[in-house]
């Protein structure tokens, strides 16, 4: 039989690493007072905390750092709420860039329709849109759109609301700078607006107007 | 046994996602912002696919030749919202592509987008190459003043009957005496006003231009 087999062996080498180690009584009492003197962890507390906490000396001199821990799932949260934000306020500075600039109404060159714009000419960003206010009379209809390069030529992208106390039918758009040509669709009839400007393009049938939008007027 | 990610390891992850979320929302609302401004330079759908080529084709030339390529695409749009067959928005284009191209001739190679566009609608009221140079001559003191105006009432006031050659010396005249853009398009109205009213064109715009050029004298200090 080979040593590490006898029972007796192993028995003596546990009853040596059971024996009590005498420890001084001093550094006992230290010990002990250092533990009740530090702080109980808190949730959140890092390991570097706890142990800085035992040490007196250490804690004394160095300023304390708080560590905010986020989570996973936490910071997902809030970098949405920021993207959000970021988004919300690029939006408003955008949308309300022109906020101050609705165009003065002109007032209408015949009683069939009326048409907002400004025509000076003044220098901008190519942000800086206008609202443009589009008129027609026409109490009679029961469907009034606006087509034009603005809106690919879409007619319903941009329907006209009808006022009942005059029959004027009328909508509000942001353009950027620029010549814009566009028509009236009422009822499925493609028209010209009577009070604006004429563009020489019969390509297809009736010639359509033309409006001008030239950033702030000066 | 749960496993538990170290606060540190957690706290970096936060963060790089924080920094990549906060750059895809920027990003993502400036992209928003570009769409907004910018029209759609793309070919209807409903158009055959040897329609599209062809307009491809057209609309490449322009732009490779330095001209506004906007105008046309709304031209093939409009085409398509007014049902034309295929072969008349095609003929269009190619009208357009040309009537740009002598505006911007007429203009000069420093003329704005806006300018050759207008340029090309007068063109195509009747105005000649050579009465658009003449404007653009004209400019006088206000010589980075844009033609956008003068151009569009000049191209008004020919298709409403006035006879082009007639239309475009009296837009020259209140152009080259520094007339405002405004003053040019109550100019316009007046005139518009005046043919409905049953005046003759000649007589129509000799007495408005005399009015506008004798209101003028008169405010001068």
């Amino acid at each position: 039989m080979s040593e590490p087999d006898d029972p007796r062996w192993l028995s003596e080498i546990s009853d040596e690493l059971r024996e009590e180690v005498p420890v001084r009584a001093a550094w006992r009492s230290r010990l002990l007072d250092d533990v009740a003197r530090s702080r109980r962890p808190a949730l959140g507390d890092t390991y570097d905390d706890r142990i800085d906490d035992t040490g007196a000396a250490i804690a004394e001199a160095t300023p304390r750092r708080r560590r905010i821990v986020l989570t996973p799932i936490a910071s997902v949260a809030a970098a949405l709420l920021f993207a959000a934000l970021g988004a919300g306020v690029t939006y408003v500075a955008l949308s309300g860039r022109n906020a101050n600039t609705l165009a003065p109404i002109a007032s209408a060159s015949r009683d069939s329709a009326t048409r907002t714009t400004t025509t000076l000419v003044s220098t901008q960003t190519p942000a800086d849109r206008e609202t443009v206010r589009f008129a027609l009379s026409a109490p009679n209809a029961s469907r009034v759109a606006l087509v034009g390069s603005f809106n690919e030529w879409n007619p319903i992208a941009t329907p006209l609301v009808r006022d009942p106390a005059t029959g004027t039918w009328m909508v509000s758009l942001r353009l950027p700078p620029g010549r814009h040509v566009y028509a009236f669709v009422v009822d499925g009839d493609v028209t010209a607006d009577p009070a604006a400007p004429r563009a020489a393009d019969d390509d297809f049938g009736s010639a359509n107007s033309v409006v001008l939008v030239t950033g702030n007027a000066s | 046994m749960i496993a538990r990610m170290p606060s540190a390891i957690s706290t970096r992850i936060g963060m790089v996602s924080l920094i990549v979320a906060l750059v895809l929302g920027l990003a993502t609302s400036a992209t928003h912002a570009s769409a907004q401004e910018q029209p759609d330079r793309t070919l209807p759908a409903q158009l055959s696919a040897g329609t599209r080529a062809t307009l491809e084709r057209l609309i490449d030339s322009a732009r490779v030749a330095g001209l506004p390529v906007d105008p046309l695409y709304s031209k093939v749009r409009e085409g398509v919202f007014r049902s034309a067959d295929e072969a008349r928005v095609v003929a269009a284009v190619q009208r357009l592509g040309r009537d740009l191209g002598d505006a911007r001739s007429a203009l000069g190679d420093s003329a704005r987008t806006e300018e050759i566009a207008a340029g090309a609608n007068a063109l195509r009221a009747g105005v000649r190459p050579a009465d658009l140079s003449k404007l653009r001559d004209s400019r006088g003191r206000r010589g980075d003043h844009p033609l956008t105006v003068a151009l569009v009432v000049l191209a008004d006031l020919a298709t409403r009957g006035v006879p082009p050659a007639m239309a475009a010396a009296s837009v020259n005249e209140l152009v080259a005496r520094n007339v405002s853009d405004g003053s040019l398009m109550s100019f316009r109205q007046n005139v518009e006003r005046d043919l409905v009213g049953g005046r003759s064109a000649a007589s129509a715009l000799d007495a408005r231009t005399k009015s506008m050029i004798d209101e003028m004298e008169r405010r001068r200090p």
